[in-house]
């Protein structure tokens, strides 16, 4: 697999952010290069999504906010039979959704 | 700056009214809300809307279609946007109207219709709300959103399915009892426990419902206010908060700071507290929305929300009676509309005059508090039968 998801590493202090900002929601800067998304982290909750919206032929979605370590916390799709708030897991990207024919990736959380 | 005064309200039934299109719900509302004060339209001078989606009403320049329906151009009429928030920012700019001095008479209306398109379909766009480019793709609904707060707050607080089911349980009491609500009947917390689950841990009766209804209201300046209306209602305090567009971003997964900030300026403005509030309605778009609002207004500390509705003080009698209209929960969300009937509901009670079963005895200060999305916008009122 050779897919990665990007956030913004700020030039000027090094934070990163996901989805990126037009200015560095730490410092204001407004320089960025781009910094892979990815790792371990935590599950500071999750939901089973049952009543889903077009494009899904699924019974249910498990979505989650991970906090990753260093503090950047990102929402994907968890990819676990035992979810507990408080479990460690590291991503993974694959595709989250599919729509008109086209596989949409994203970022996946699996236990680590 | 000048005060600002409510002088009219009106509204539909909430529901869904295939008999009625968007401008037609728009007029029935406002003819209630003219009819309240006795104003002819030839009086109003200005005019706010607020439609919050163009894909559910199928509305572009909803505005237009309102004014050519009442007859109202060529005077000033603009559309105010900011998802479930939107009714909140059209009372916002009617007072800005008002106040700044630019017109005397300004009529804010909000109309919303969703039933028109199927469930999913509105399933898609509301999901949309939120971060659309990089939260709704993964699948996430509006209740999904709301799911990941609860789980947060149930994990952190001990807040259980019972009491998220209680806030249900009480507005739907209390919708029962208000003739504009969209489901008028009372539910019991083991139907609330053992309805099927939209995003876990919310269940089909932690949901509000997807309705059509519109409802207006009228602002005047101290001036002309006097001349319409012995005892008017006056909107005192304003607040206006915002916050991330990702859930994600949020600091705190259990509160708001939208509404925290809204809160804040709206007391300070109307130089209250929350101790001083006799009514509030609070934006319940999901029992867990309710929960977070009484701790985000300050009506009891962080955490103890669900214990507030357990012990039924959120009830009329209890501490804080919240949503006594049924809130959206039973009364209906017609998206753009709920702002606007808040501020219906809220003068109502000041002045008395709501239905039997469902009024706060001599109320004098009451709040209303609107979310936007799941807290990109929170907009928080006080009004008062005192103008300060
Ligand atoms: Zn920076």
């Amino acid at each position: 697999m050779s897919e990665a998801v990007y956030g913004a590493k700020c030039t000027a202090c090094g934070a990163v952010s996901y989805p990126r900002h037009l200015v560095c929601p730490k410092c204001r800067g407004e320089a960025f290069q781009p910094a892979e998304i990815g790792g371990e982290g935590v599950v500071l909750t999750y939901t089973d999504v049952y009543a889903l919206a077009i494009d899904y032929d699924v019974r249910y979605l498990r979505l989650a906010i991970v906090e990753l370590d260093g503090g950047l916390r990102v929402t994907g799709q968890l990819l676990d039979e035992e979810p507990k708030l408080g479990k460690r897991v590291r991503t993974t990207v694959g595709v989250v959704r599919e729509t008109a024919g086209k596989a949409i990736y994203g970022l996946q959380f699996v236990p680590a | 700056m000048g005060h600002v005064a409510v002088v009219g309200i009106g509204q539909s039934r909430f529901g869904i009214r295939s008999d009625a299109s968007l401008r037609e719900l728009a007029f029935e509302a406002v003819k209630a809300c003219l009819e309240d004060v006795g104003v002819q339209l030839a009086e109003v001078e200005s005019m706010v809307v607020s439609v919050a989606s163009d894909e559910l009403s199928f509305a572009l320049q909803p505005s237009a279609q309102v004014t050519d329906y009442i007859g109202f151009h060529p005077k000033p009429s603009f559309r105010v946007e900011a998802a479930c928030a939107s009714g909140s920012m059209a009372v916002r700019a009617g007072w800005m109207n008002v106040a700044s001095g630019l017109a005397d008479l300004v009529l804010v209306v909000g109309a919303e219709k969703m039933t028109e398109v199927p469930t999913p379909i509105a399933t898609e766009v509301l999901g949309r709300a939120g971060d659309s480019l990089w939260e709704y793709p993964f699948g996430m609904t509006f209740p999904g959103y709301y799911a990941l707060i609860a789980q947060a707050h149930m994990a952190k607080y001990g807040t259980t399915e019972a009491q998220l089911a209680a806030v249900a349980v009480k507005n739907h009491y209390y919708g029962a009892l208000n003739p504009y609500a969209h489901m008028r009947k009372e539910i019991t917390l083991e139907k609330a426990l053992s309805s099927f689950v939209v995003a876990s841990p919310l269940k089909l009766y932690d949901c509000c419902l997807i309705s059509d209804g519109a409802a207006a209201i009228l602002l005047a300046s101290e001036k002309v206010a006097k001349r319409l209306r012995k005892n008017p209602i006056w909107l005192r305090g304003l607040g206006l908060g915002t916050g991330s567009l990702s859930l994600a971003h949020r600091e705190d997964l259990t509160t708001l700071g939208a509404s925290v900030e809204a809160a804040r300026q709206a007391y300070d403005m109307a130089g209250v507290g929350p101790k001083e509030i006799d009514v509030a309605v609070v934006h319940d778009c999901f029992t867990i929305a309710e929960i977070v609002a009484y701790e985000d207004l300050g009506f009891c500390p962080k955490g103890e929300g669900g214990p507030l509705v357990e012990d039924r003080q959120t009830y009329i009698g209890g501490r804080i009676p919240v949503n006594v209209d049924g809130g959206l929960k039973s009364k209906g969300h017609p998206i753009g509309t709920t702002g606007v009937s808040m501020a219906v509901e809220i003068t109502k009670q000041l002045r008395g005059e709501a239905e039997t079963g469902r009024q706060v005895p001599n109320a004098e200060i009451g709040l209303s508090h609107n979310v936007g999305g799941n807290g990109q916008h929170a907009a928080v009122h006080v009004f008062g039968r005192d103008k300060e």
